[in-house]
């Protein structure tokens, strides 16, 4: 039992515990004492459902790290591969099991991929002429791992670059995957609703899944009211902001040396670009950052920021900030401008207008009076800022998104809403008094000064809606732009 | 009731055999089946009959017929046999019939006849043909064991996963033997023979002479041998009528019968039962069957015609032209229940039942008794399990009643055995019946099980009795019901004559979304009929990607496979047709479908990003992406090329392809990144050191550094650095040098874009507070302030603050305001706000 994990509304030690299930029934199915060989990738993940003392409990013997040419000597019976599918993976596990193969005593091989078995990795394996030397080819559905009492996580960092650079769904297919794993454990989640690209998509496949599940009727009773797929690319800005809460704040600082001044400087930029304050021109502070070569990724998501904030830079100012950086930072550079560009990020000002001040005024996102001891307004997650994600989730709930019709026109995607009919012993009957449950799933990442306003709404009394978190990865700004950045060399 | 056991025969002290009839036959036999080869299933399964005209030398122009029934005489299917000389017939433990030829050929036939497929025992028999066949039962499935002309023998131990073992050679062996079996022990099929008076086991690696354990003296040939159901005993009849039965390792002797008939029997099968308390050897000869045990005395019947024998779990049936029967040993709970003057408690439930039936008060006594001896609850078992052996309707039902009156006395007899039972007799009768044919007792079907019964059912084509069945038993429908419509499906698409529409039709309205129904699995079989299209239709109706694609592609229809993959959103099942296109179509044709695909084209770009570089660029091209041509060549500045001027080419194809990308911007700056490159080049060779992929403001920074101003300005002038920056730049390299003339000279150059603020700023950050002092003079009034307090002048600080009348500063000075030496400061500070706020 992990006790944090069951204090919430929705007790997700299921969801753990099933996980657990399934791994101690794969472990025992290759009977005997066993090495593990890693995905080194895995192990963050693993260690948030199964320490070693479980797997050692299934007599795992010994850990490696996956690794080209030989393993290291074990003497066990069984030596099992946890990988994702990748094709590069396979290549190393085929010379793995090649050079184990010439030292001596059988080995039983076994493969378990993490979260699906692929076709496409096996097919590799069958062409190395290593597929038959396995015994066990299972796949391990780990997709939503839960890491608090409100928060699931993927944590597959490259989810946003795929889906928005590369037009790989792979890992939308993932969280769908997730979603019906969590409907399987926690019943039908009756009201879908979503805004963007990929939220869409996912929906689409979360429907057709039910479909091909239509033998085994789902006869638990919903946990979950509805669910919000909310992509990360309809919001932007949030995780460029520095997150001003306690953990945000360890977030962001942590790894960074900043002087206090320096630091200070740098919000009061951030706040006039989120507030509107002159985002059209060149800014000074980021000057004299990239004069003085701060590290790029600040340099990065404050130019990011000020484009968001104006929907897109001048064409000028826009290739000043490029050309500045590509001198003092490297021309090597322009891949991951140009990847930034295409994620939407850094962009020029298309038709000359500036749709921020519109969603800023609608959506209420800049608020001036802020009480950062008692709140009362997610703002304070941002001293000011609130994160239009959130606001959106709050919007939803009450008084509904027909009231926001137009701002929703103007931030990207399509938004929608599906049914999940529900028989009707399973309909709920609310009592007077009681809080809807939203699973809200950020497609792309999510912050957490956006988790800690999301839990803010949840306690506020007469809220009416509590929210389970799930995301591809957590992440902040900085991480975020990292994983947006091409280095050739 | 006494006329009930009249026919049961007691064998020895313990036990009672019992003889009685399953179906009277009405098949219509042309021949005799002393003339057929035959071979009947276990489990109550189907007889095979094969006039052997190969046997008698008549004129072999008359083809023989092939002919399936029923275990009742139901005709199944007939076939004119037009292969080869066949030398033994067996049925599979999937109920499928081995005709196993001459010349090592196994043909398969389903039980209507149906060809199913062919396998070979070997090239060795070829030459030597087969002198003998058997087709024999294990836990794995069916074995084939043969004996060729050349006295060798060769098996499979599971003919659907053929791998043939020729078994040691017997030495000397010069003739046939005049007897032999397969045996199963610890897994592994052996064969037992026999030659004059030895014995002989063959397994993997030897051949080994045994002896049975107490074997009576005399013996100059075994005649016959049976081995048990289970593979557990054995029986071995010789010369001189002595019968031999022990356990199958020969180590064991249960028991010895003299029979004093030296006439080698027809058959010889073991008659026993799962506890049994007296097993025995059923032996036939033309006109006789005799019962033998561990008694002096055996059973012996008159045989009026030709009969068969077939040995089953818990007895042996036996048919002839007329009959069915069945001869077994008879279980416990019916012996104590109908033994003659039997005080069981079973026998007087069932006794005080019929009274009360009598409305007679004897039932009450019967009851009374039962109950004081507290055996009621054992007399409701002992009624409901002999119910279950019953043959006949009428006696499993008094029977049941009995139990039922019987639980009306009890508290809590927890009601699932009876329930269960009657369960059980209901469906065990429906099969029974004989337009089914499928007489299995009630051991037989409890260890089928009823998956497997469903399964035969479905084989004999009953599909509307088996989906009664699992409605009547509530089964769940992915066990029961939506299994049998799926079979029922894949009959039907063999049905050749009817159009793909009108099948595709029939079988979704039959099955609609029956969960559990695997429309794949259909397809599958139709695409195994040659009915490509029917499949493809089939498969529109198939939920489940990951189920159409396979099959799609099997069907070479790769295409629709593609778009199958995309819908479902599953990328891994995307790549796999998208490899399984690239190999079948040719690279046009394939980038062609890319096109139209975007999904699977941004998914394919990814591959080769990581496996095919060249295949990317060509992609783009197609495309003509120019922008990602120049990322692509960009990358391929850094990746590949080592000499400069390589590096330089890709480049200039980078820049190329922005300029048609009109990226004018990009272009530029790379065409900006080779004349660096070059110029780095340049100074690598005239300076030394290491210039190569600095950037443009590290590259100015490494030559101040080096004291090459002159350079620095010149190369800061060639690529137009800002003012602003070019100041930062050497204001940083100077003060890293801790070249404080030089920086000081540079500071009077000429008035400082950016100020004088950073340069008291870095002088602070290398600890030089004098240097710092000196440019704090100069710092304009708006950060006087802030240069001050860096400088550590807070009272000059203070004073500024003061005669700005800045709040703000005035907070921020009396921040720094620390410790007893800036108390006077802080009340300054302090004095000048109480003065500005009484203004």
């Amino acid at each position: 039992m992990a006790a944090h994990l069951s204090y919430g509304r929705v007790n997700l030690n299921v969801l753990r515990e099933a996980v657990r299930r399934e791994l101690r029934e794969f472990l025992d199915k290759c009977a005997g004492s066993k090495a593990i060989v890693w995905d080194e990738y895995l192990t963050g993940p693993f260690g948030l459902i199964a320490q070693y003392s479980l797997l050692k409990e299934h007599e795992v013997e010994k850990m490696f790290t996956l690794k080209g040419s030989r393993l290291p000597a074990a003497d066990v019976k069984n030596i099992i591969f946890f990988v994702r599918p990748r094709l590069e993976l396979m290549d190393i596990i085929a010379e793995n099991v090649l050079s184990e193969d010439k030292r001596g005593p059988a080995r039983d091989f076994h493969i378990l991929f993490v979260p699906r078995r692929s076709l496409l990795c096996e097919q590799r394996l069958k062409d190395l002429g290593v597929l038959g030397s396995f015994i066990h080819r299972e796949e391990y559905s780990l997709d939503l791992i839960p890491f608090d009492g409100d928060l699931l996580s993927m944590e597959s960092e490259g989810a946003f670059k795929e889906c928005y650079l590369e037009s790989d769904q792979t890992s939308l297919y993932h969280a769908a995957k997730g979603l019906m794993t969590l409907q399987a454990l926690y019943g039908t989640i009756p009201q879908i609703f979503g805004k963007g690209e990929c939220a869409r998509q996912v929906a689409n496949m979360m429907i057709r899944m039910k479909r091909e599940f239509t033998g085994s009727q789902n006869s638990i009773f919903p946990v979950f009211d509805n669910l919000l797929l909310l992509d990360r690319n309809v919001d932007l800005l949030t995780p460029l902001a520095t997150q001003l809460t306690y953990e945000g704040l360890i977030d962001e600082i942590y790894g960074i040396q900043n002087t206090s001044e320096d630091f200070f400087d740098k919000l009061t930029v951030e706040q006039e670009f989120m507030s509107g304050i002159d985002t059209d021109k060149v800014n000074s502070y980021i000057e004299d950052c990239i004069a003085q070569k701060h590290p790029l990724i600040k340099v990065l998501r404050l130019v990011c920021l000020q484009s968001v904030c104006n929907s897109g830079l001048k064409q000028k100012v826009l290739d000043y900030y490029k050309k500045e950086i590509l001198q003092t930072y490297g021309y090597e550079h322009i891949l991951t401008l140009y990847n930034l560009e295409k994620a939407g990020l850094l962009k020029p000002q298309t038709g000359g207008r500036n749709n921020y001040p519109t969603i800023r005024k609608t959506l209420r996102l800049w608020m001036d009076d802020v009480n950062e001891q008692n709140p009362t307004d997610i703002s304070y997650v941002y001293s000011g800022y609130a994160p239009l994600s959130v606001r959106l989730a709050q919007l939803l709930s009450r008084p509904g998104w027909r009231s926001i019709e137009e701002v929703l026109r103007i931030l990207p995607g399509p938004h929608f809403e599906e049914r999940q009919p529900l028989p009707t012993g399973l309909q709920k009957k609310r009592q007077p008094g009681e809080n809807r449950v939203t699973l809200i799933f950020f497609l792309g990442g999510v912050t957490f000064a956006e988790i800690a306003a999301l839990r803010f709404l949840s306690q506020l009394e007469d809220g009416g809606t509590e929210y389970v978190i799930a995301t591809t990865k957590l992440m902040n700004g900085a991480s975020w732009i990292e994983s947006l950045m091409e280095k050739p060399f | 009731m006494d006329c009930y056991t009249a026919n049961w025969n007691p064998l020895g002290d313990s036990a009672f055999y019992r003889k009685y009839e399953l179906y009277s036959m009405d098949w219509d036999l042309k021949e005799e089946l002393r003339d057929c080869l035959v071979a009947a299933a276990p489990y109550g399964g189907p007889i095979a009959l094969l006039r052997n005209p190969w046997r008698k030398e008549k004129a072999a122009s008359v083809r023989p017929v092939l002919e399936i029934y029923s275990a009742s005489g139901l005709p199944l299917a007939s076939l004119l046999w037009k292969s080869g000389t066949v030398v033994s017939l067996g049925w599979s433990a999937e109920e499928e019939l081995l005709c196993v030829q001459e010349d090592g050929g196994v043909l398969v036939y389903g039980l209507h006849g149906d060809f199913r497929r062919h396998f070979s025992m070997g090239n060795e028999v070829l030459q030597n043909r087969i002198l003998d066949a058997r087709i024999f039962h294990t836990e794995f499935g069916s074995g084939v064991a043969i004996l060729t002309g050349a006295h060798r023998f060769i098996l499979s131990a599971n003919v659907s996963d053929l791998k043939l073992r020729r078994m040691p050679e017997v030495p000397g062996l010069q003739g046939a033997p005049t007897c032999w079996t397969a045996l199963c022990q610890d897994r592994v099929a052996h064969i037992l023979l026999a030659v004059g008076p030895d014995l002989y086991l063959l397994d993997q690696s030897a051949c080994s002479a045994v002896t049975p354990f107490g074997l009576a003296p005399g013996v100059s040939s075994f005649l016959q041998m049976a081995v048990s159901f289970t593979y557990r005993h054995l029986a071995l009849f010789t010369d001189t009528g002595y019968i031999w039965m022990g356990t199958a390792s020969l180590k064991e002797k249960l028991c010895e019968f003299n029979c004093n008939i030296r006439a080698p029997p027809k058959q010889m099968v073991w008659c026993s039962r799962p506890r049994s308390k007296e097993r025995a050897v059923v032996v036939a000869w033309e006109r006789r069957l005799m019962v033998v045990g561990d008694a002096p005395e055996s059973i012996q019947f008159v045989l009026d015609e030709d009969s068969y024998l077939v040995p089953e779990l818990d007895g042996v049936r036996i048919f002839s032209r007329s009959t069915h029967e069945f001869l077994h040993e008879v279980p416990v709970a019916s012996e104590e229940i109908f033994k003659i003057a039997s005080m069981a408690p079973g026998a007087l439930l069932l006794e005080a039942q019929k009274e009360y039936e009598k409305e007679s008060q004897k039932a009450d006594e019967y009851l009374r008794e039962i109950q004081e001896l507290g055996q009621l609850t054992q007399a409701v078992q002992q009624c409901i399990e002999a119910a279950g052996h019953e043959h006949r309707p009428d006696m499993q039902k008094s029977l049941l009643r009995a139990a039922s009156f019987g639980k009306c006395f009890l508290d809590r007899f927890p009601p699932d055995s009876f329930v269960r039972m009657c369960q059980d007799l209901r469906v065990l009768n429906a099969i029974r019946d004989y337009h089914i044919g499928i007489p299995l007792t009630y051991s037989q079907y409890k260890q089928l099980t009823i998956q497997v019964l469903l399964d035969r059912l479905v084989l004999r084509r009953l599909y509307p009795l088996a989906i009664q069945i699992c409605e009547y038993l509530r089964l769940p429908e992915v066990q029961g019901v939506s299994r049998i419509l799926a079979h029922w499906a894949c009959y039907k698409v063999q049905q050749k004559d009817v159009s793909d529409e009108d099948v595709a039709r029939a079988i979704n309205q039959k099955l609609g979304d029956t969960p559990g129904v695997s429309y794949s699995d259909i397809a599958a079989r139709a695409y195994g009929c040659g009915r490509t299209e029917l499949a493809i239709k089939l498969l529109e109706y198939e939920p489940r990607s990951g189920e159409q694609v396979p099959l799609l592609l099997k069907m070479k229809r790769s295409k629709l496979a593609l778009s199958k993959a995309i819908e479902s959103g599953d990328t891994d099942l995307v790549f796999t047709v998208l490899l399984h296109l690239k190999n079948e179509l040719n690279r046009g044709d394939f980038f062609m479908t890319l096109r139209n695909q975007p999904m699977a084209l941004s998914l394919y770009r990814q591959f080769c990003k990581h496996q095919e570089l060249e295949t990317l660029k060509d992609l783009y091209n197609q495309d003509d992406n120019h922008q990602e041509l120049g990322s692509f060549h960009i990358r391929a500045s850094y990746a590949a090329e080592e000499r400069i001027e390589g590096r330089v080419a890709a480049l200039q194809t980078a820049a190329d392809a922005f300029y048609k990308a009109k990226n004018e911007f990009a272009a530029k700056a790379t065409e900006d990144q080779m004349r660096l490159l070059r110029l780095q080049r340049r100074l690598e060779d005239e300076l030394g050191g290491r210039f190569l992929d600095l950037s443009l403001h590290d590259t100015v920074t490494t030559l101040i550094l080096g004291g090459h101003n002159k350079r620095a300005e010149q190369l800061a002038r060639d690529f137009r650095i800002p003012d602003k920056r070019l100041w930062w730049l050497k204001l940083t390299a100077l003060a890293d040098l801790e070249d404080w003339e030089e920086l000081e000279k540079f500071s009077k150059s000429k008035k400082s874009p950016i100020g004088y603020l950073p340069f008291v700023e870095i002088c602070m950050k290398q600890h030089n507070k004098y240097e710092a002092k000196k440019y704090a003079s100069r710092v304009g009034p708006e950060q006087k302030v802030k240069a001050l307090l860096l400088v550590g002048d807070v009272a000059q600080a203070a004073d500024v603050a003061i005669e700005h009348r800045n709040e703000a500063e005035l907070s921020l000075v009396l921040s720094h305001c620390t410790g007893a030496t800036d108390g006077a400061t802080a009340d300054k500070i302090q004095r000048a706000r109480a003065q500005a706020q009484k203004k």
